[in-house]
């Protein structure tokens, strides 16, 4: 299927992290760092409690695009900042921008917010086979 | 201490991992992502792909346990307490299906010093093993506090 974009396109989803997602994840990544699944741990660390692991947040970017695209396999390159910690109990809306459609590949700037305005990954983008 | 420069270009054995279903619908649905493509054998068959796939992302699972080589290089001696994951980039190269046997050799890709803080970035270079084709291209960057 065909897939028309052109700069200035947004698009965007948003995820709900539920108290246990870090968990669910460690089983399904088989991270289990400390961090994540142990609030005690995470608080003596200085971190304030367990906290989502950053390949899980990454995953929620990759689903904004890929839904997006309508394919995950139009995502040719993916590059994230990890700027701030998600918890659980966080909502995370990702947003993605056109910025230049290229030779058919879009290329997406994206960031990530959780429900305080405060940006959890940045400096990210994508590149999107189109056409 | 600064994390040795001399380091880079340093390679680690390569990991092999089979892909399958069960795993991909475990993994997708921890993330949250329920595309059918991931979960649903029955449309899975009826799209282009003709099956079940893994999300592109799936390669931080397959490429895990090479991955744990460079974290626990006595030599390279990465301060795990003080570490965290800055950046991570990935170049999806070809398409990853149940049945897949991959493997993955990590490799240290560069180390640098800035405002006193060391960044590490690893290298992860997964191929299918039936043809020898790599399927992605990962980079993960840790920053160590001092």
């Amino acid at each position: 299927m065909a897939l028309q974009v052109k700069v200035g396109d947004t698009f965007k989803l948003q995820k709900e992290v539920d108290k246990y997602r870090p968990i669910f994840y460690a089983g399904a990544s088989g991270d289990f760092n400390p961090i994540h699944i142990d609030g005690e741990f995470g608080k003596m660390v200085g971190l304030g409690g367990a906290i989502l692991q950053g390949l899980c947040t990454m995953a929620f970017v990759m689903q904004t695009v890929s839904d997006w695209a309508q394919d995950p396999y139009r995502i040719k390159r993916i590059k994230v900042r990890f700027a701030k910690p998600v918890l659980p109990d966080d909502s995370v809306i990702i947003t993605g921008n056109v910025t230049k459609v290229e030779n058919n590949v879009a290329s997406c700037t994206l960031i990530a917010k959780n429900q305080k305005d405060e940006e959890v990954i940045n400096n990210a983008f994508a590149e999107v086979k189109v056409g | 201490m600064a994390v040795d420069k001399k380091f880079i270009g340093r390679k680690y054995p390569p990991v092999e991992y089979e892909v399958c279903k069960e795993k991909i619908k475990e993994y997708a649905t921890a993330v949250g992502d329920l595309n059918p493509l991931y979960i649903d054998e029955q449309k899975a068959k009826q799209s282009a792909y003709k099956g079940i796939i893994a999300p592109p992302l799936f390669a931080v699972v397959y490429a895990k346990d090479a991955m744990a080589a460079p974290m626990f290089d006595r030599d390279l001696a990465l301060n795990l307490a003080m570490l965290v994951h800055g950046e991570q980039e990935y170049e999806f190269v070809d398409v990853v299906r149940p049945g897949d046997t991959i493997v993955t050799e990590a490799f240290i890709a560069n180390i640098e010093e800035k405002s006193n803080k060391d960044f590490v970035t690893v290298g992860a270079t997964s191929r299918r093993k039936s043809d020898g084709r790599v399927v992605t291209n990962g980079k993960y960057t840790f920053v160590i506090r001092r």
